[in-house]
């Protein structure tokens, strides 16, 4: 569904991505893992268009949209849930989520996309008046997915989605990506530093260090390899 | 009497400073959104200004008229600018787009000095006057104030009423956050820039039915200084903020000016500018987020 072929891209004069390749199936878990720092987030950001990439090929549904701009890419149903959250934080919970609706195919089903996410993140509706300021690190990750998903999205790229959250709101987090692949046939490329809890939800794992893919295989291979969790992973 | 005298200077403090919440709410706009600075804001209003004073000469219309032909061309202008110049430095460092609108401030104003000479011109457009009883207000005055409201009003109801205005308010919030959403950000930079520059020169129009004399193409410089403490008045990146801040700033001024007249000896308009700057420097001093914004 995502084919990324030899991305290069960085920021300023400083190169961060050199030459990744990469594939997302569809209806899978796709993870990319790594320490921090290795060019993860880059490589999401790239591959939604918020930088541009300095060369090579990205492949969405066999079309060439290394030029697509961002807006056009949310309307082919390629969204991207950013790390470090971007909330409008002065909007209530369900202006954010309004928000999420922008795309007009994403407008006509606001509605039940709203009940949808309030159905996948309850909390989310409790607080649904809330400014999104105002709420907790783990509410704000789950409205980050959820205005990810008002975007009515076919692959959604997860950047960190456990990031800074107590172990068991980790988990809560874990189990709804594993629900939106399950009940809503999404795909999903998932960016993670927390190896344990990723492995066990990913389909497929590639394994992402100083800017290059080191190792890839089915999340079972990875777990096996104790070459690749001691090089790459600590654990 | 003291009461009367009160309350006149209130109603002639509002009607200004309705004028000058207008004439600032371009600048917030693109701050609010492109957070660039607009340096040369002043020489807008001045095209604003001369647009009403040619449409009135040459055409004989009334300037009221010359508020949508004056935005139409602020539209054209800002398109054309942002095209130009801005949308290729929004990523270079913040001086460059400050030395940009600075360049195309002193642009504008050798432009129009060029086509109409540096001497002051003004028009006549008679439309008598209004006693309120407390005090005597110009009808041309009346309609830039009500003009200014109704201006305030659309931008209001755009911004939070259209899904355009809907996009450049999550802009203003957060723009990957509005990317990831789908919003053309470089969209919303253009229009924003575009519809700023228009109210600018549209505002131009309404100063000019507040002062018909003394337009002259290096008028904009005190309106530049105006705008900045107006909009840090108003906490800087909000427009209805600015309008506020530009209601408040009326009062002070025309409050002031009055005041500042019963001394013997001094010149009341000196002054006034010298207190606008002392305004300036206390609200940075004690709430650089501006007087009306919560947090």
């Amino acid at each position: 569904m995502l084919r990324v072929r030899e991305l290069e891209s960085g920021y300023g004069p400083m190169q961060v991505l050199w030459k990744p390749s990469l594939e997302v199936k569809k209806g899978r878990i796709t993870t990319l893992l790594g320490p921090n720092g290795v060019g993860k987030s880059t490589f999401l950001t790239t591959v939604f268009g918020s930088i541009k990439p300095w060369g090579g090929k990205i492949f969405y549904e066999e079309k060439d949209v290394t030029l697509v701009p961002t807006h056009k890419k949310v309307e082919m149903g390629l969204v991207l849930a950013p790390e470090g959250k971007h909330l409008f934080l002065n909007m209530r919970v369900y202006e954010n989520l309004s928000m999420g609706a922008y795309v007009k195919k994403a407008l006509a089903h606001k509605e039940e996309s709203i009940e949808l996410v309030y159905s996948l993140f309850p909390r989310l509706k409790e607080r649904k008046n809330q400014l999104a300021g105002s709420l907790s690190g783990g509410e704000q990750q789950m409205l980050t997915i959820g205005r990810a998903l008002m975007t009515k999205p076919e692959l959604i790229m997860l950047d960190e989605p456990s990031q800074g959250l107590a172990p068991l709101l980790a988990t809560e987090v874990f189990k709804t990506i594993l629900k939106m692949k399950a009940e809503m046939g999404l795909t999903i490329l998932l960016v993670e530093q927390n190896a344990e809890a990723s492995l066990d939800a990913a389909d497929y794992v590639y394994i992402m260090h100083e800017g290059v893919i080191k190792a890839e295989g089915k999340s079972e291979q990875i777990r096996n390899s104790s070459e690749i969790r001691e090089a790459y992973l600590g654990v | 009497m003291l009461l009367e005298h009160l309350a006149g200077n209130l109603i002639q403090g509002l009607v200004l400073g309705a004028i000058y919440g207008m004439a600032t709410m371009g600048l917030s706009l693109i701050f609010g959104v492109l957070k660039v600075v607009n340096v040369g804001h002043g020489a807008f209003i001045m095209v604003g200004a001369f647009i009403t004073l040619w449409i009135f000469n040459a055409l004989g219309l009334n300037p009221i008229f010359s508020i949508p032909i004056a935005f139409a061309v602020g539209l054209g202008l800002g398109l054309i600018f942002y095209s130009l110049a801005i949308r290729k430095l929004l990523k270079a460092p913040e001086l460059s787009t400050l030395l940009a609108t600075f360049a195309i401030g002193i642009l504008l104003e050798e432009l129009v000095k060029l086509i109409f000479g540096s001497e002051f011109r003004g028009y006549n457009w008679v439309v008598g006057k209004i006693n309120l009883g407390v005090t005597v207000l110009p009808v041309a005055k009346l309609y830039a104030c009500i003009g200014s409201i109704i201006i305030a009003l659309l931008l209001y109801l755009w911004f939070n009423r259209t899904r355009a205005g809907s996009a450049v308010r999550s802009v203003v919030e957060d723009d990957e956050g509005a990317r990831v959403c789908g919003v053309n950000v470089g969209g919303v930079y253009a229009l924003s820039f575009a519809i700023g520059i228009g109210l600018t020169v549209a505002s131009g129009v309404l100063v000019t039915m507040f002062i018909p004399v003394g337009i002259n193409p290096y008028m904009g410089g005190g309106y530049t200084l105006k705008a900045f403490v107006i909009a840090v008045l108003g906490g800087l990146s909000s427009p209805y903020g600015a309008f506020f801040g530009g209601l408040i700033f009326g009062i002070v001024e025309n409050g002031s000016y009055t005041l500042f007249a019963l001394i013997p000896g001094v010149e009341p308009f000196a002054l006034t500018r010298f207190l606008s700057f002392v305004m300036l420097l206390v609200i940075l001093l004690i709430r650089p987020t501006g007087i009306l914004k919560a947090k």
